[in-house]
């Protein structure tokens, strides 16, 4: 019963070329005429007539599946809120534009002086949602020790370096140097803290470019999904991953593509290491 | 001259607001996230309420609050929210829906969901103005500042890896070509 015309030698190439115009069809896109040899290719292919059902319905249920969201209450009377509160406009000329004018100089004023009076903050303000929450506990830290806080830029001796990363991670200095690109050294490894919070942090450079690994203990909440998560913010790009206990970054000041590969040089060693730290 | 064309809060509101079901829904299936897709809607209106004054009545009001709307989650995209899901990159995907089979024909919506929000977002937002919100190619041309025929291959590919991923979840079901080929 279903045959059509594929006993003919060319039916299935021409049935790959309908096909390719199926999803068009459906969005009435197609000009006149290819609509039309559409049109009568459909009426003697049951293949294709059955193609083209598989794909109105995987768009009827995707309509139907996204349409079902319903907006959240409350959200219509934000908007209503927040437009009239942008009515009250000036009535008359010249004045009220040098009025805005001196207004929006002191807005700039003031948002300048906070930048520099808090760089860290400024960067961390253009985050929000609750993934980057996660992300940014790790570029706090970064930002605090590694950018803005004055570290030596020589390296610190092996033997420091394990005193100062405490006796749960003396040893992570040397596995993650061995596991860097040969221009990089890791020059600091310490416990720190930023926002009332412990970190493990190494400090690696190479070529120019600051790298940070950092480690802390996930707290009630805390969760990257199992998955890798990158995320730029100014000059920064952050590689966040996971293991049972903890959350770990890479952050540095190079691309995005040398930040996830530096990331994925890295993270085995780490995850297998902190497997190990359990508890 | 500046203040002669004030905008009117009620005629805002009543051309504007009756499209925030719409833009709720797409912002949220392109951000993956409600409470993030309520700031980007609202910060849209009042992009779109602070341009009112440039809209011209009669032209598609639907469309111009779309672009608003794509716009705004771009600019926060660049700012700051570039997250993406390593493991769900392009490529991946690609590789991991290579071979098309049919597809069953009702699935549990979650499931759709799901397999679109695994789309790379370009492809998500050209399948999602196309097929959900039925804007012409032409206008998502428009409404992305990309040329048509770029609207057309992200369409072609978004749709592609969409059937895939739907046949893949089937495979996993066990729901095989059997299912469909009764109605003959």
């Amino acid at each position: 019963m279903n045959t059509g015309p594929h006993a003919k030698n060319d039916g299935d190439a021409t049935c790959e070329q309908m096909r390719a115009h199926l999803d068009a069809y459906l969005s009435r896109e197609l000009p006149d005429a290819t609509s039309q040899e559409v049109q009568r290719h459909l009426e003697i292919c049951s293949r294709c007539t059955a193609d083209l059902e598989t794909r109105a319905s995987i768009r009827a249920q995707l309509q139907a599946a996204v349409r079902a969201a319903t907006v959240p209450g409350g959200l219509e009377a934000k908007i209503r809120r927040a437009v009239r509160g942008r009515v009250s406009r000036p009535r008359t000329g010249l004045w009220a534009v040098a009025a805005a004018a001196a207004v929006i100089l002191c807005v700039i004023l003031i948002g300048v002086l906070r930048v520099q009076s808090n760089p860290e903050e400024a960067i961390l303000r253009k985050t929000s949602g609750r993934l980057a929450a996660v992300l940014k506990v790790g570029l706090r830290d970064h930002l605090e020790c590694a950018v803005f806080r004055k570290y030596s830029k020589q390296p610190v001796d092996a033997s420091q370096m394990a005193a100062d990363l405490g006796p749960a991670f003396a040893d992570l200095a040397p596995l993650i140097q061995a596991k860097l690109p040969h221009n990089f050294r890791v020059i600091q490894g310490h416990r720190c803290k930023a926002g009332g919070r412990q970190y493990t942090h190494l400090i690696m450079s190479g070529g120019g470019k600051t790298v940070s690994l950092i480690l802390t203990r996930k707290e009630a909440g805390e969760s990257l999904s199992g998955g890798i998560h990158q995320a730029g913010v100014d000059r920064f790009q952050v590689v966040g991953f996971e293991s049972h206990d903890y959350l770990a970054y890479v952050i540095s000041d190079m691309d995005a593509g040398q930040t996830l590969q530096l990331e994925a040089d890295l993270a085995p060693t780490v995850r297998e290491y902190l497997a190990g730290h359990a508890g | 001259m500046l203040f002669s064309k004030l905008p009117r809060t009620d005629e805002f509101e009543k051309v504007a607001l009756p499209h925030l079901n719409e833009l709720y829904r797409t912002a949220a299936r392109l951000l993956g996230d409600g409470t993030k897709a309520e700031d980007v809607v609202q910060e849209t209106y009042l992009h779109a309420w602070k341009s009112f004054a440039r809209f011209e009545p009669g032209t598609n009001c639907r469309a111009w609050l779309f672009k608003i709307l794509v716009n705004t989650i771009h600019h926060h995209r660049r700012n700051w929210f570039n997250l993406r899901r390593v493991q769900e990159s392009e490529e991946i995907l690609e590789k991991t829906a290579a071979c098309a089979a049919p597809v069953p024909l009702r699935m549990a919506q979650e499931e759709i969901l799901r397999a679109l929000s695994r789309l790379p977002s370009d492809y998500r937002t050209a399948v999602l103005l196309a097929d959900v919100e039925e804007f012409s190619y032409k206008e998502i041309a428009g409404l992305l500042g990309v040329p048509i025929g770029t609207v057309m291959s992200r369409l072609s590919r978004g749709r592609k890896l969409l059937r895939e991923q739907l046949s893949e979840l089937a495979r996993s079901y066990g729901i095989g070509p059997a299912g469909r080929e009764g109605s003959a």
